[in-house]
């Protein structure tokens, strides 16, 4: 196994056990407000400080990671459940009905996707699901885009046309003979969307429009955490490092398990001797 | 290439009239009532009822857009009902303010990024490549809203060097309009760097290993003539689209460098007119930006073609 | 003018290093062309990248010289190696279509080592390069010179790629496979070209090829490589007609030959040995059918007057021919059904792709623009019996492929009739054509691309017998062990995926594959194209043998033209969409009719040196 992918598992491992395991393990409670002990720097008591309400950052981070990774694993769900059909069928039937797919596509990416998430979340009151729901909307075109392409390479290979010699219907060759043969660059794919999942997810928590307080996520607590900047730098720089390491880790996974797929990568440069 | 052009360009004029209407039914769905916005949220229901009519809407969501998609193109963008003023000058003052930071930034992502990935590519597998990508991977994963933080607390708090936030136009001097733009920019470019570094590397790798890479070697071409004239060209045509997309993610990411920075551009104006559910202005910003968008994807697309002759020059000759 | 001694090169890869080149010693004389033979996986590009020092950064040079005029070149200085490389010898490759580099011009591509290594101007240069373009038999050169690498066509950017190389006026030429990529009729075009060359300009040249028709009409001298080693070395014709090395022997037996007919080949079981851990002992003993106990024991180059041979039972095997192994290749009596009818009658078939459109242009009034269309089938008409092979041979374009897949419903047709087994199915809809489907199969060229590799070589052969109820679900597994016995693959391949075999091994699951649902009709598209000589031979000998026991009829795709007429009945040739003759073998190949057969079959070069195949 590459060593990126050996890195890559063991940090994002831990960090999806450490924040799956939060209300166990968490030092503290994530929600007690408690005037005495505001704004402390990390300690032995409170390893990462406290807060402006003197809730320990610790546990917040914990029980903050579950949201920003769930918010992740949700929008990527989202995304490969629309953008993996939508690819299928474009790819494999061409046509109007990828003319006509891929078309919505481009529209959809004319637009930011931070905006196109802002525009999506305006529509309805704030809530971390509606993020979810929006930013996995906003990555369907990449998934959608990436899913015809492996599949017009894929249906260009002479088993589908064996399997059309057999008198195969569409759905058993798009289902039982391209699909299992695009998971891999897929996954690889979706491994990277959930890092830009997190990341945009929590922009858009960061700018109000997702997780609602007191409950936050890494985003909102750097959000809050803006205002104390200068008091409590801390507050700021344990969920930005944290956020850091995770997605380090999901694109270290990402990478390594690409490098094994593609045995073209593994060639080293030619150098003249 | 002139069919080209004006087919890409046609396709450009399509994707916007797709983008208005998609802009236009979401923002139509919007639980605020524009009425109640100029009224007051306490206004009474017959007020409402007369304004909702007076402003046409009660019509078919169609009539509407037929209505706001004529004044856009007369460059009537109506009126701002929160800010109660025009909205065109308004608009254009904030989109002059971001394209000098995006403009800056996307040279300088540019030209760092392009040569970070190839001086990686050219040492690859040694420690500086290791170390380049080693730092590729820490901008990817930073987003933009904590690269902002951290040039608040280290240019500002510590150093004292750069102002935390706000904008001078230059008219206030041109030190301290340039002193503004520093950290916003520092921070796009952080946010931004590594992709185009990240892709400019792969791309190179492969050419390197390219057949024909090699064959300029079997001429006994010096290395550097290789590079820079087999090599880099053909090398750089995958990273002109990824900068036309980054273009696009940097017109993403004002949106949050702008509100960290209380810098008054075209981000914050979206973001503002979000949260104040002032729709006329958030319809007329998004489209702005999505022209924006289709029109880097536009020079790209043209820049790539007339870089790849295999677009260039169609057929056969003899 | 080169000597090579001693080059053993190892290359580092993931599963662990290996040794690409063990021992190598070679020379050439000035004005002379040694040639290199080996099959894929012999280390022969090796030599050629070694010769210009342009190793990739994984191998290794473990030991050996390679002097060049004299000089040792790996004592020089990376600059030095330069200065020689492009200037006193050129290297020209294998694919024309990638090592071109597409964004910059012909004539710039031809000319830029004068620029960087003589001295010349730009302008000096590109004059110079239209010299050279038409010296290597451009027309036009002046136009080709402006033109990028997409503009032009294979033979024509082979054709550039030389006149590259012969830019700095090279002592030395090494070629590896400059004509594999080619048609035969460009392919006999360069040979002539590089043999004018060669004379004119005294070259001294380093040929590496696989195909030993080509190297018997090339050089003047052989070394025919296996796993690393020169196990012979010796004048061509020499050689060719008397080869010594067990290896030699068989892989001119494994030839097909245009006139030899209705026998079997001969085939070399097994494979290359692992060259990450090469045997002590002869290299090829593995798989040599005259192999003894003392072949275990390290082998050497011996000579003897101009010939060298590295086996120690050489004099023992003077004049013993290759054995004809039994690889399955029974011969059995053909069943010929007698039908009244033919399994496939196909009437003016055409078929047009629509590739382009014309600018708009004014028809009357009305603006237009018109489709610019090409058929890959036009017209054409043919007639398949039970049990018969018909070949069906043309150059890369004219459209063999499209006519298989249109003729199976696989590519939509646009007029014409098809008949398979006497149903017209050329306009029955997809859903209606299970019947078709499985009286009429088909076989791809390339084995890696039609086996899916994600299942099991069971679960594939399975398919077929459940999509068309062929069997109850108990005896499923029964008939799969069958097939793979049809073939002559051990049972326990069921469990295998596609990766885990060789190419051959990948061709026969593919052959059983088409043979699952009992077929009347096989379209067999280059089944033998990606294949080494030695493993092709078994797979055209069982093509022959079932087609002899099931009376199975084929559509025999081929650019080879030996290999169609070895196991064809009849043959038809195609070009540009058009069938321009069809015919018994014999009429064929001994007296074809139409000036474009002539013209292919005398381009076929013939390991026998019957015909020195100058295009007519």
């Amino acid at each position: 196994m590459p060593l990126q992918l050996k890195a890559g598992l063991v940090i994002t491992g831990v960090i999806v056990l450490l924040s799956l395991l939060a209300p166990w393990i968490a030092p503290h409670p994530w929600d007690t407000i408690s005037m005495r002990t505001r704004f402390l720097a990390p300690n032995a008591t409170y390893w990462l400080g406290t807060d402006e309400y003197g809730r320990d950052v610790l546990s917040r981070l914990l029980m903050g990671g579950r949201l920003s990774l769930a918010m992740g694993a949700s929008a990527t769900f989202v995304s490969l459940a629309i953008g993996v059909p939508m690819g299928l069928a474009a790819g494999y039937f061409r046509g109007w009905v990828d003319e006509g797919l891929m078309r919505l596509a481009d529209v959809m990416m004319a637009i930011p996707p931070i905006m196109l998430g802002l525009l999506v979340l305006a529509v309805t009151p704030p809530a971390l699901w509606k993020t979810a729901v929006a930013v996995g909307f906003v990555y369907i075109p990449p998934i959608a885009r990436l899913t015809r392409s492996v599949t017009l390479s894929l249906a260009g290979e002479d088993f589908i046309q064996a399997a059309r010699a057999r008198a195969e219907s569409s759905s058993y060759i798009l289902f039982r003979e391209i699909l299992p043969n695009a998971w891999p660059p897929l996954i690889v794919e979706a491994s990277l969307r959930v890092t830009y999942a997190i990341l945009l997810g929590s922009a858009l928590s960061f700018l109000g429009l997702g997780a609602q307080p007191p409950s936050s996520d890494w985003g909102l607590m750097i959000a809050e955490a803006r205002s104390f900047l200068d008091r409590a730098p801390w507050l700021a720089l344990a969920p930005g490092l944290a956020m850091c390491l995770l997605v380090i880790g999901i694109n270290l996974i990402g990478d390594g398990a690409r490098e094994r797929l593609d045995p073209r990568l593994k060639a080293r440069v030619g150098k003249v001797s | 290439m002139t069919a080209f052009i004006l087919r890409r360009l046609g396709f450009v004029v399509l994707v916007l009239v797709a983008v208005s209407m998609l802009v236009f039914t979401i923002t139509a769905l919007l639980p605020a009532n524009v009425a109640y916005l100029i009224l007051g949220s306490f206004a009474p229901p017959d007020q409402v009822k007369a304004l909702e009519l007076k402003l046409g809407l009660t019509d078919p969501i169609w009539q509407q857009y037929a209505r706001w998609a004529a004044g856009f193109l007369s460059g009537d963008l109506g009126e701002s009902p929160l800010m109660k003023r025009p909205i065109a000058p308004m608009l254009w003052e904030a989109v002059s303010r971001s394209l000098m930071l995006t403009g800056f930034s996307f040279v300088l992502i540019a030209l760092i990024g392009v040569g970070l990935g190839m001086l990686a590519a050219l040492r690859h597998g040694r420690a500086l490549d290791h170390g380049i990508s080693i730092a590729t991977y820490i901008g990817i994963a930073v987003p933009e809203f904590f690269w902002s933080i951290v040039v608040i607390i280290v240019f500002a708090s510590w150093l004292g060097w750069l102002p935390a936030s706000g904008y001078e136009p230059m008219s206030a001097g041109f030190w301290v309009w340039l002193t503004h733009l520093i950290a916003p920019t520092i921070t796009l470019v952080f946010g931004h760097l590594a992709h185009v570094s990240r892709l400019t590397r792969s791309s190179m790798i492969e050419v390197m290993q390219s057949p024909y890479v090699n064959a300029a070697r079997a001429k006994g071409l010096p290395e550097r003539v290789v590079v820079f004239h087999h090599a880099l060209r053909n090398a750089l045509l995958p990273t002109i689209t990824v900068l036309a997309l980054d273009f696009g993610r940097l017109m993403g990411g004002i949106v949050v460098v702008e509100t960290v920075f209380a810098y008054p551009g075209l981000g914050r104006l979206v973001v503002f007119s979000i949260q104040n559910r002032d729709l006329p202005t958030l319809q007329a910003a998004i489209l702005v930006v999505a022209a924006m968008y289709a029109l880097a994807n536009l020079v790209a697309d043209l820049l790539y073609a007339w870089l790849n002759p295999k677009i260039r020059f169609g057929g056969h000759v003899s | 003018m080169i000597r090579v001694e001693d080059l053993t090169i190892r290359y580092r890869t993931p599963g662990g290093e290996i040794e690409a080149l063990t021992s190598v010693s070679f020379s050439i004389a000035r004005g002379s062309t040694l040639a290199l033979v080996g099959e894929s996986g012999s280390g022969k590009s090796t030599v050629a990248l070694a010769a210009m020092g342009i190793l990739p950064g994984e191998a290794r040079i473990a030991s050996g010289k390679i002097l060049f005029d004299g000089e040792d070149l790996m004592a020089l200085s990376a600059e030095a190696r330069r200065e020689i490389r492009g200037s006193r010898m050129g290297l020209v490759f294998q694919d024309p279509f990638s090592v071109l580099n597409p964004s910059l011009k012909i004539g710039e591509q031809v000319g830029e080592g004068l620029v960087h290594k003589r001295g010349y101007t730009p302008k000096q240069a590109l004059v110079r390069a239209i010299e050279l373009l038409d010296e290597v038999g451009i027309r036009q050169p002046e136009v080709v010179a402006e033109a990028y690498p997409h503009q032009l066509s294979g033979g024509m950017r082979q054709r550039a790629l030389i006149a590259g190389a012969l830019a700095s006026e090279p002592e030395l030429l090494i070629l590896d496979e400059p004509t594999t990529a080619l048609d035969v009729t460009i392919e006999a075009q360069i040979l002539e070209l590089l043999e004018t060359l060669r004379a004119r300009r005294n070259l001294t040249m380093l040929f590496i090829s696989h195909n030993l028709g080509v190297v018997r009409r090339i050089a003047d001298e052989a070394a025919v490589l296996y796993a690393g080693e020169i196990v012979e070395r010796g004048p061509t014709v020499a050689l060719l007609s008397n080869p010594t090395h067990p290896y030699s022997k068989g892989l001119l037996a494994a030839i097909p030959r245009i006139g030899e007919r209705k026998t079997r080949l001969a085939s070399i079981p097994g494979r290359l040995p692992d060259l990450r851990t090469p045997p002590q002992g002869c290299r090829f003993a593995s798989r040599c059918p005259f192999a003894q106990p003392q072949c275990a024991a390290s082998q050497t180059l011996m000579e003897s007057g101009a010939r060298a041979v590295r086996c120690g039972r050489a004099d023992a095997l003077v004049g013993v021919p290759w054995p004809h192994l039994d690889d399955g290749a029974g011969v059995s009596e053909p069943v010929r059904r007698t039908t009244a009818e033919p399994v496939v009658m196909v009437e003016n078939l055409t078929k047009t792709f629509t590739i382009g459109h014309a600018p708009w242009a004014f028809e009357g009034w009305r603006p237009t623009r018109k489709p610019i269309c090409i058929s890959p089938v036009n017209g054409i008409s043919l007639e398949i019996a039970a049990g018969e092979a018909l070949g069906l041979v043309g150059e890369s374009g004219s459209g063999k492929t499209t006519l298989g897949r249109t003729i199976l419903r696989l590519i939509e047709l646009e007029s014409g009739t098809i008949r398979i087994a006497g149903e017209d199915v050329s306009h029955l809809p997809q859903s209606a054509l299970e019947p078709m489907r499985r009286a009429a199969q088909i076989v791809f060229q390339n084995p890696d691309s039609s086996l899916n590799p994600r299942k099991t070589i069971g679960d594939l052969l399975a398919r077929p017998l459940v999509r068309f109820g062929l069997a109850p679900a108990a005896e499923v597994p029964a008939r799969v062990k069958a097939l793979l016995d049809l073939v002559r693959l051990p049972a326990h391949y069921q469990d295998r995926y596609a990766h885990q075999m060789s190419g051959g091994e990948k061709q026969r699951v593919g052959i059983a594959l088409a043979l699952a649902t009992e077929p009347r009709f096989i379209v067999c598209d280059e089944p033998v194209s990606a294949l080494d000589v030695s493993v092709q031979a078994a797979i055209i000998n069982l093509l022959a043998d079932l087609k002899d026991r099931l009376g199975v009829a084929y559509l025999f795709i081929s650019h080879d033209i030996s290999v169609v007429a070895h196991l064809c009945d009849r043959i038809a040739v195609m070009r540009h969409g058009e069938m321009v003759e069809i015919g018994p073998v014999d009429e064929i190949i001994e007296r074809p009719k139409h000036a474009y057969t002539r013209k292919l079959v005398a381009a076929v070069p013939r390991v026998d040196g019957v015909s020195g195949g100058h295009p007519a």
